[in-house]
C-alpha cells in the first residue's frame, strides 16, 4: 500500500470511528513545473506542489466534505468532520457510495517526467521551430505534471494511482492578425515532439497570412482536433447527470435518442493511454470506457453512486472530486479523457471534398444562450483557411459561429481517420483524444 | 495564525542571492460552502487552506515556487526553486521593475456580522426561502440549484526592499442555477450575487424579490417577447449589459501584460498597441474606470499582491485610450510606476494583470430620459450569451431581458436581441449616460492555469445610436 493510500484509509477509519455511515478519503499529491513563453522568449518558470486530502462524510443522510490541507492533523479534522454533519441538514438525494472490493489496473508514471527538472529545451524547441516556418511572434506553455493519489472508502475501496504527463501548447504568429496554434500532449516524455508541434503551428500562421474579413452565411467547417476540443468540453460537461438533474444540459430526456449523426460514435474514456488516464474516480470505482453516443444515440449520462441511484441505473465510475472545483460542482460525475471514434478520411480529403468552406484551427469562448437547447456561439482564432472547390484559396478573420451544439454534432458527414490527443488552456479540456470532423451548412456570424 | 517570522527568514534566504526583488507571500483561508438542489441539500463543505510562495527576480527571468506545506523546510526549498526558475529563463531582454515605494502597513474589510459566525442553518434558511419565493411565483422553473460559498482570506506579504503587509479579505458569493418553461420553450437564468464583506452585505440584494421576478419577467420573455427584425435601432443598454461591455472591449484590451503579448497564447493580445494612449476609441460619453478601492464589492483590495497601493484608473477617458492596467514588469517597460494593477487567485498562482471593479462612468441624464428620446429602439437589461475575440475587437450580446421602445415608451418585450459590435462601433455610438449606476459580480478568467478572479462590472444606462441589431 503506498504511503498517500495509508494516509486516505487511516482518515476514512477514523470518520468511521466517530460515527461516519459511509467515507471516502483521497489523498493527492501533484507537482507541476510551467514554462511560459511569449514573444519568442521565455517569461517566466513556475512551479508549485500540493498536498492535500480530500475528504467525504455521511451520517445516514447527513453529507459534509472538506479539503484538508494539513495532513498531520488530518483525522482529528476528519472527526470534527462527522461531528459536524452530525448537525447538518439531511441529503434526502444522497444515495451513498460504491460498495465491494474493487481492483485496479497498474499503471507506472514515466520517471523522465518526474525528475525532470529544466523543461526550458521544449519550449525554445517549439520557438526555434515555429520560426523555422515563418513565425515572427511565438508563445505558449510548457508543463510538466506529476500526480499521486491514493484513496479508500467505507465501501472497500482502497488503492493507489499515480500519472505523470507532459504538454505543450504552442502559438505563433506571422502577422499581427495571422497565427497558427498546436499542442503536443503525451503520458511519456519521449511522446513530447516540441518542434513538430511548433512547425505546426508556424506553418499554419504562414498559411493564414493577409486574412480578410469572413462572411456570414451557411459554411461547411472543416474542424481540426484543437478546435473541436472546446466543442467537447461544452458537449461532455453536459453529459453529466448533475447537469441534467439541474436542467442545465440539452440532453434531458434524450437518453435513446438521436443526438448526432449515426457517424458519430462519442465516449469517455480514462483507461486508454493519455494525459488524463484515471484507474479510479473520485469514489474509488474503477474506470471504464464508458459510451455515451452510439452511432449518434444518446447511450447514457455520467454517473455516480448517487446520482444512478436517482437515475435508477448504475454508476459509470465517473465521480468527480469530493469537494466542488472551478470547474465543477460538488459531487458532480464528470468526463474524464472523451474520445470521439476516428472516421475513414484524410484530411486532405476532407478538404478536398469541400465545396464552400472554412478550416478552422482553434476557437475561444464558446458561450451558450441557454444550456437545455443548445443555442451557442463561439470565436474561431488561429487560422481559419477559406476553402473553395477544394482548395484552400485564403485566409480569414473576425467571424464567429453561431448556430446550435446539437445542429453541430447532427451535421458532422465525415470524420478523419487519424485522431489526437489534444488541451489546451480551460477551452480544449479535459483532455480528449479526437480526429478532423467536417460538420455541414454551420452559421458564420460577424460584427455590423 | 500566519507564521510571520517564517515569512520574514525565507525572505531573508531569497535576499542572499542580491535579485531584483524578492518576495514571500503567505496565506490562510477558510472557505466553506452549501448548495440545495429543488429545495434540499445537495453538498456541505468546510475547509482551511494555508500556503506559501517565492517569487524571485532577476535580470535573467522570473521564477515563482509555491506549496501548500508551510514548514521552514519547504520555504527554503521553494526559495531554492525560485532561483533556479529564475536563472534558468535566460530572457533576451533583462528583466527590470518599476520602482515603487516599501509600504509597512495592514488592511482590512470589516464586517458587521462576521461570515465565520453564520451557522449552515442560516445559510440553509436563506437559500430554502430563495427557493420557495421562486416556487411561489407560480412560474415553471427547472434546475432550482443554489450555491453559497464565503471564504476569509488572511495575507501577508514582505519583500526585499522593505514592504511588509497584512492583509484580511472576506468574501460572500450566492450563484443561482434556474431554467423558466412555458408553451413548450425554455430561457435560462444563471445569476451571481457577491461582496467582498460580510454576511450584512446580503440584504442588498434581496434576493427573496430579485429572483421570482426574474422568473415572471422570463416566463414574460417567453410568452410575449418577438424577435427583432434585424436592422439599425437606437440601443439603451442597462448597467448590467454596460458593464460586460466595460470589462470585455475596455478593461481586457487595456491590460499592459496583454498588450506586451505575454498572454498571447492563451486569454490573447489586445487591439491596444502601446502608442496608442490619447486615440480616440469612442465617443466623449465613453469613460471607463476600474477602481479596486470601491467599498464592499467583490472585486476590492487596497494593496495589490506586489504591495502597490490600489487607486483608481481611467482606463478610457472622454472617448480616448488613456492608462493601461499595469503591475511591476509592465510599468517598468513603459517607464512608469505600476497601477496596483497585480492579481492572483490564490497564494498557488503567480501574480499578473487583473482588472477588479470596471464601470462606466455616469453622465447626466435621468433613465426615464433616455428612454424618453427614443423614437425607435430598444433597451437591453441584462444578457446571456457573450463573447469577444481574443484582440478585443468583435463582441456580442445576446439579451436575457429587453423590451422594444416606440415613440419613448416601452413596449413588449423584445426577445434574444443580439448585438454583433466592434469595440469602437460600441463606445462610438454612445451619446447619452445616465447619473445612476449599478454592479454585477463576475468571474474573470485569465492566465494559465486559469486564474478565476472576482471582480465586478457596472455603468449606468447608456444609449447608442444607430446600431444593428438582430
Amino acid at each position: 500500500m503506498s504511503e498517500l493510500a495509508e494516509i486516505a484509509e487511516r482518515v476514512m477509519e477514523a470518520s468511521r470511528e466517530a460515527g461516519a455511515t459511509d467515507a471516502v478519503a483521497e489523498a493527492i499529491d501533484t507537482a507541476v513545473r510551467q514554462i511560459r513563453f511569449s514573444n519568442s522568449q521565455i517569461d517566466a518558470v513556475n512551479s508549485w506542489s500540493e498536498r492535500h486530502l480530500a475528504l467525504f462524510v455521511a451520517v445516514g443522510k447527513r453529507v459534509m466534505s472538506s479539503d484538508i490541507r494539513e495532513l498531520e492533523s488530518a483525522e482529528s479534522t476528519a472527526k470534527h468532520l462527522v461531528s459536524l454533519a452530525k448537525s447538518s441538514p439531511p441529503s434526502k438525494s444522497y444515495g451513498g457510495v460504491a460498495k465491494g472490493k474493487q481492483k485496479y489496473r497498474r499503471v507506472t508514471a514515466d520517471r523522465k517526467i518526474v525528475d525532470l527538472r529544466d523543461p526550458s529545451k521544449y519550449a525554445w524547441d517549439a520557438i526555434v521551430a515555429a520560426e523555422s516556418e515563418g513565425a515572427v511572434n511565438v508563445g505558449g506553455t510548457f508543463y510538466a505534471y506529476h500526480e499521486s493519489v491514493g484513496i479508500a472508502s467505507t465501501g472497500g475501496a482502497n488503492g493507489s494511482d499515480e500519472s505523470a504527463s507532459v504538454n505543450l501548447s504552442v502559438r505563433a504568429f506571422s502577422q499581427p492578425e495571422a497565427s497558427g496554434h498546436a499542442v503536443c500532449c503525451a503520458p511519456r516524455l519521449s511522446g513530447m515532439k516540441a518542434g513538430e508541434a511548433g512547425r505546426k503551428a508556424g506553418e499554419l500562421a504562414s498559411r493564414a497570412k493577409e486574412p480578410a474579413p469572413g462572411q456570414q452565411g451557411k459554411f461547411d467547417l472543416v474542424i481540426e482536433p484543437l478546435c473541436l476540443g472546446s466543442f467537447v468540453q461544452s458537449t461532455s460537461g453536459m453529459m453529466s447527470a448533475l447537469r441534467v438533474e439541474i436542467s442545465n444540459s440539452m440532453f434531458i430526456n434524450k437518453i435513446g435518442k438521436k443526438v448526432a449523426s449515426e457517424d458519430v460514435t462519442f465516449a469517455d474514456d480514462p483507461t486508454i493511454d493519455s494525459t488524463s488516464r484515471r484507474s479510479f474516480d473520485h469514489e474509488g470505482v474503477p474506470t471504464r470506457r464508458n459510451v455515451l453516443i452510439q452511432e449518434g444515440v444518446l447511450k447514457t449520462y455520467l454517473h455516480n453512486t448517487s446520482t444512478a441511484k436517482r437515475f435508477r441505473t448504475k454508476t459509470t465510475a465517473s465521480a468527480g472530486p469530493l469537494i466542488p472545483t472551478s470547474s465543477s460542482f460538488a459531487a458532480q460525475p464528470i468526463p474524464v479523457h472523451p474520445v470521439l471514434a476516428p472516421g475513414d478520411w484524410t484530411v486532405d480529403e476532407l478538404i478536398s471534398d469541400t465545396k464552400s468552406g472554412l478550416y478552422i484551427n482553434n476557437t475561444w469562448y464558446t458561450r451558450f444562450q441557454n444550456y437545455a437547447t443548445g443555442e451557442f456561439s463561439t470565436i474561431p482564432r488561429d487560422a481559419i483557411l477559406v476553402i473553395r472547390d477544394g482548395d484552400i484559396v485564403g485566409a480569414a478573420k473576425n467571424i464567429r459561429i453561431s448556430d446550435n451544439m446539437m445542429n453541430f454534432w447532427k451535421s458532422i458527414d465525415a470524420l478523419s481517420k487519424t485522431s489526437e490527443e489534444v488541451y489546451w488552456w480551460e477551452e480544449a479540456a479535459p483532455p480528449s483524444t479526437l480526429p478532423t470532423v467536417r460538420a455541414r451548412q454551420m452559421n458564420i456570424t460577424r460584427s455590423a | 495564525m500566519i507564521d510571520e517570522g517564517l515569512a520574514e527568514t525565507l525572505l531573508d534566504e531569497a535576499s542572499k542571492a542580491s535579485p531584483i526583488l524578492a518576495e514571500v507571500r503567505m496565506e490562510s483561508r477558510d472557505n466553506r460552502q452549501i448548495s440545495i438542489k429543488s429545495g434540499q441539500v445537495s453538498s456541505i463543505m468546510s475547509a482551511h487552506d494555508a500556503g506559501l510562495n517565492v517569487r524571485i527576480v532577476l535580470t535573467s527571468g522570473i521564477g515563482f515556487a509555491s506549496s501548500n506545506v508551510v514548514s521552514k523546510p519547504e520555504g527554503l526549498k521553494l526559495v531554492q526553486h525560485a532561483l533556479k526558475q529564475a536563472k534558468n529563463a535566460r530572457r533576451k531582454t533583462p528583466v527590470s521593475l518599476s520602482p515603487e515605494r516599501p509600504v509597512r502597513t495592514s488592511w482590512e474589510v470589516r464586517q458587521k456580522h462576521p461570515l465565520v459566525d453564520v451557522t449552515t442553518e442560516e445559510k440553509l434558511e436563506l437559500l430554502r426561502a430563495i427557493d420557495s419565493a421562486v416556487i411561489k411565483t407560480g412560474v415553471k422553473v427547472q434546475g432550482r440549484y443554489y450555491e453559497l460559498k464565503d471564504w476569509e482570506t488572511s495575507g501577508y506579504f514582505v519583500n526585499s526592499e522593505g514592504s511588509a503587509i497584512r492583509s484580511f479579505l472576506p468574501r460572500l458569493d450566492i450563484e443561482s442555477y434556474n431554467l423558466v418553461s412555458a408553451k413548450g420553450e425554455t430561457e435560462q437564468s444563471l445569476r451571481q450575487f457577491a461582496s467582498g464583506g460580510g454576511w450584512e452585505t446580503k440584504d442588498e440584494w434581496h434576493l427573496e424579490k430579485v429572483l421570482p421576478d426574474e422568473m415572471r419577467m422570463l416566463k414574460r420573455q417567453i410568452e410575449k417577447g418577438k424577435r427583432v427584425k434585424p436592422g439599425k435601432y437606437d440601443l439603451v443598454c442597462g448597467p448590467e449589459v454596460a458593464g460586460i461591455a466595460a470589462h470585455e472591449s475596455c478593461g481586457h484590451p487595456m491590460e499592459a501584460d496583454r498588450i506586451l503579448g505575454r498572454e498571447m497564447s492563451q486569454a490573447g493580445k489586445s487591439f491596444v498597441t502601446p502608442e496608442m494612449v490619447g486615440q480616440r476609441v469612442g465617443s466623449e460619453y465613453a469613460t471607463v474606470i476600474d477602481d479596486p478601492t470601491v467599498p464592499g464589492t467583490y472585486g476590492y483590495y487596497a494593496y495589490d499582491e506586489e504591495g502597490v497601493k490600489a487607486r483608481p484608473r481611467y482606463l478610457y477617458k472622454e472617448g480616448l485610450i488613456n492608462e493601461f492596467l499595469q503591475n511591476r514588469e509592465t510599468a517598468s517597460k513603459f517607464g512608469i510606476q505600476s497601477n496596483g494593477s497585480s492579481r492572483a487567485e490564490n497564494y498557488l498562482r503567480e501574480p499578473i494583470v487583473r482588472m477588479a471593479n470596471t464601470y462606466v462612468a455616469p453622465g447626466d441624464f435621468e433613465q426615464d430620459e433616455i428612454i424618453g428620446s427614443i423614437k425607435e429602439g430598444v433597451v437591453m437589461h441584462s444578457f446571456t450569451e457573450w463573447n469577444i475575440d481574443d484582440k478585443r475587437y468583435n463582441q456580442k450580446y445576446v439579451s436575457r431581458e429587453a423590451y422594444f421602445i416606440n415613440d419613448g415608451e416601452l413596449a413588449g418585450p423584445a426577445r434574444k436581441c443580439t448585438l454583433e459590435v466592434t469595440t469602437p462601433g460600441f463606445w462610438g455610438a454612445i451619446d447619452a449616460v445616465s447619473k445612476k449606476i449599478d454592479f454585477v459580480p463576475g468571474e474573470c478568467g485569465k492566465g494559465d492555469p486559469m486564474q478565476s478572479m472576482s471582480v465586478t462590472m457596472g455603468g449606468p444606462m447608456v444609449r447608442l445610436r444607430g446600431v444593428t441589431l438582430k
